[in-house]
């Protein structure tokens, strides 16, 4: 019990003195997430709106594996990766094992699925009197589809924020691709894992609690985007 | 409408200069190690002389030594410190790594419950293991191909005996601090590296339920070296680079640091790189 | 050739296999303006949905006498309008801005807006959807059609879920357009809406009744 006590009173501690170690975490985390979050939403968007929007041979299956892809164990993920970016690998060439870069290659695969499906559904429970409407007022499909993604905005960014949410407290990809090399791919997770493994429970706490503030503030944009759907 | 994506697009081009820059630093040198040396805080503690007097930026990443091998044959790793002899030389007889030298020692010890249920205080290794085995004590494994596990599993080969399929043999697949958590909570033995059980027994203070039960056997010692992954097989190696991480760690200076590294006030590793 | 803007042989519509529209002959004349009425169920709006080229007949023949692009030159004004999440002045110039118009656009809102009842178009030009009643939707969704200056305009049930005020103001409106040469095709059940405008009436679903071409319709309901 008293290493939950310490923890907090660990945590207090490093956000009152921003300890280098702490800040370099953080920072690892918010570059790497943004980095991921970057890629999965360029590639998945279009996606998911092609899935959503188009009709095309093979569309239901598409979905069906994008849908499938959601419940992929994370480890698996990071072993798939890793065989590619490893020196060895067919991407070994651009030595990304134990980068940031690297790191963030594997949560850009994880948060994929998210943004595709997701996307994907937020435009087929988009009102089809919306197509209708920009149809017979004489949007083209480059028009419609833009207004489409447009009027689906505030679905589409709780999925940024979902995916971004799921991104930021994960730990294997985390640790098998970055390595977890302190001021380079430590980050709040890796950083938690190895001080519960060397039984510094209280350092674990307090990163975990700041970690936990940080998904808050994610969940209070989420809670904006939702209010604001609604209006 | 459009303001969103700039917006996004800003996030990507900052994410992107912020992740993929390039370092500052002149070279950089990976080391693939075990957890217990940067668990002792021993890396911590030389890093900083090692890059003032080589100027070489020093990453590392700390698995377990069976994994820090693999690191190393994949070419994802420039150099090595680990504590796995046999092992060792396997790799470099495989033509893996070159030039491997040894650098210092600790060694492990033989953890149980304060009280010895089996009897064991005093014992050698061997005595001490087949007698655990025989009263049903238990004993908690690292099970994980580290170093420690590695020499555990040539301990029970030496005392000719096959633990695995004791009932009473737990194999944890977990780090040190883990295991000897499990081995607390069990009332059973442990195999562990001196430095963690520093660690440990510093945290755990009065209410240590686990005490030294054995130590001091030749069968105990264990020996951490270095090597360098072998340039013909991985080509981004930089032999030169490598050559000065060597030459740093037997240096005298190093050596005098190492003895000189105390963990709780104990001394941890003893150089041993001229022996 | 007649001035048939319109003119439709054995039009015919399915929906999953059921057929929702049967019209062996239909002829609408440029700048005339009609009503559709029938039961429910029995295929005006589907006739409407085709007279906007939203649909492709399954079978049957439909001539457009317009230009190249009917949808750019028939619009229609859902039953139920959507308005999209943005501003009522974006969602009025939508249509203008689809088609690169962009020159006058706030004297379009204005006098698209008053064409469709609002005396002043400015106070609503900030709201979004949610802040409108069912009525004034109604009217701006109206607003937006008008603003294209279409040549067609086809309106599914324009009067059935909006107040009396809002009612008015929308047969004002149509008056109007009819007026302009617009050419008008209106479904409606509302006595108070046939009776506010004099124009010829289609009537779907009757087995007999006085016009030279009398429209059969299934009894399935739509979809």
């Amino acid at each position: 019990m008293d290493y939950l006590i310490n923890g907090f009173s660990n945590a207090f501690y490093l956000l009152t003195h921003m300890d280098a170690a702490t800040l370099s975490a953080i920072y690892a985390t918010i570059a790497s997430t943004c980095y991921a979050m970057a890629a999965a939403l360029l590639l998945g968007v279009p996606l998911g709106f092609l899935l959503g929007h188009c009709s095309f041979p093979g569309k239901r299956a598409f979905r069906l594996v994008s849908d499938t892809l959601l419940a992929f164990p994370t480890v698996l993920i990071g072993l798939l990766v890793y065989a590619f970016i490893t020196a060895r690998g067919p991407l070994g060439e651009y030595g990304l094992l134990f980068t940031l870069p690297g790191m963030a290659i594997g949560q850009a695969v994880l948060a994929l699925p998210i943004v595709i499906s997701w996307t994907a559904q937020a435009l087929e429970d988009l009102d089809p009197r919306c197509r209708e409407t920009l149809l017979t007022l004489g949007a083209n499909g480059r028009q419609l589809a833009l207004y489409a993604l447009w009027e689906c905005r505030y679905a589409v960014g709780m999925v940024c924020v979902t995916a971004f949410g799921r991104v930021i407290t994960e730990v294997g990809v985390a640790m098998m691709l970055g390595g977890n090399i302190r001021y380079s791919t430590r980050t709040m997770t890796t950083a938690i894992a190895l001080e519960t493994s060397k039984g510094d429970f209280a350092q674990g706490i307090a990163l975990g609690l700041v970690l936990l503030l940080m998904a808050f503030m994610v969940n209070l944009a989420l809670a904006f985007f939702k209010r604001r759907g609604r209006a | 409408m459009f303001r969103f994506s700039r917006f996004l697009l800003l996030a990507c081009a900052a994410g992107y200069m912020v992740c993929a820059a390039p370092v500052l630093a002149a070279d950089t040198l990976m080391m693939a190690t075990t957890t217990s040396t940067q668990d002792s805080g021993l890396l911590e503690y030389l890093e900083p002389a090692f890059k003032q007097e080589t100027g070489i930026e020093l990453k590392w990443v700390a698995v377990g030594t069976g994994k820090a091998l693999e690191i190393a044959k994949n070419c994802d790793a420039d150099v090595l410190l680990v504590h796995a002899p046999s092992a060792e030389l396997e790799f470099v007889k495989a033509g893996h790594g070159v030039d491997r030298r040894q650098v210092m020692y600790n060694d492990f010890v033989i953890v149980g419950p304060a009280a010895d249920p089996a009897g064991v205080k005093g014992q050698t290794t061997a005595g001490a293991l087949k007698r655990i085995l025989d009263t049903g004590a238990g004993f908690v494994s690292r099970g994980d191909q580290s170093g420690t596990h590695k020499a555990e599993q040539k301990l029970w080969q030496q005392s000719n005996i096959t633990p695995d399929k004791n009932p009473k043999y737990f194999s944890a697949g977990q780090g040190m601090i883990s295991t000897l958590n499990m081995a607390a909570e069990k009332q059973a033995y442990a195999l562990t590296d001196r430095g963690t059980w520093i660690t440990f027994a510093d945290k755990m203070g009065d209410k240590n339920p686990l005490a030294i039960v054995v130590e001091g056997d030749k069968a105990l010692f264990n020996q951490y070296s270095v090597i360098t992954v072998n340039p013909a097989q991985c080509p981004k190696v930089n032999p030169a680079l490598a050559k000065k991480f060597e030459d740093w760690w037997v240096a005298p200076a190093t050596q005098q640091k190492i003895a000189g590294y105390a963990l709780k006030g104990k001394q941890l590793f003893f150089p041993n790189a001229d022996k | 050739m007649s001035a048939n803007l319109y003119e439709a042989r054995n039009l015919v519509q399915r929906y999953n296999g059921r057929e929702a529209l049967n019209v062996p002959h239909l002829a609408i004349e440029q700048g005339e303006a009609v009503f559709l009425t029938g039961p429910n169920g029995c295929g005006k709006s589907t006739l409407l949905r085709l007279l906007a080229f939203l649909e492709r007949p399954a079978a049957g023949v439909l001539r457009y006498a317009g230009g190249a692009d009917g949808r750019k030159e028939a619009t229609l004004l859902l039953q139920d309008p959507y308005l999209l999440h943005m501003s009522v002045f974006n969602n009025v110039v939508l249509g203008l801005k689809f088609r690169n118009q962009t020159a006058n656009l706030r004297q379009t809102f204005e006098c698209s807006m008053q064409a469709a009842g609002f005396d002043e178009p400015w106070k609503f030009a900030d709201r979004g959807p949610y802040e409108l009643s069912g009525g004034e939707r109604q009217r701006v969704a109206l607003a937006s059609r008008l603003a294209l200056r279409p040549k067609v305009l086809l309106l599914d049930e324009p009067t059935a879920n909006v107040d009396a005020a809002s009612a008015r103001a929308l047969a004002q409106a149509v008056k109007n357009c009819t007026a302009d040469g617009i050419t008008v095709v209106c479904s409606t059940h509302d006595p108070a809406l046939l009776r506010a405008i004099d124009i010829r009436e289609i009537k779907l679903g009757s087995s007999w009744d006085a016009e030279p071409a009398p429209l059969l319709c299934p009894s399935y309901p739509r979809r």
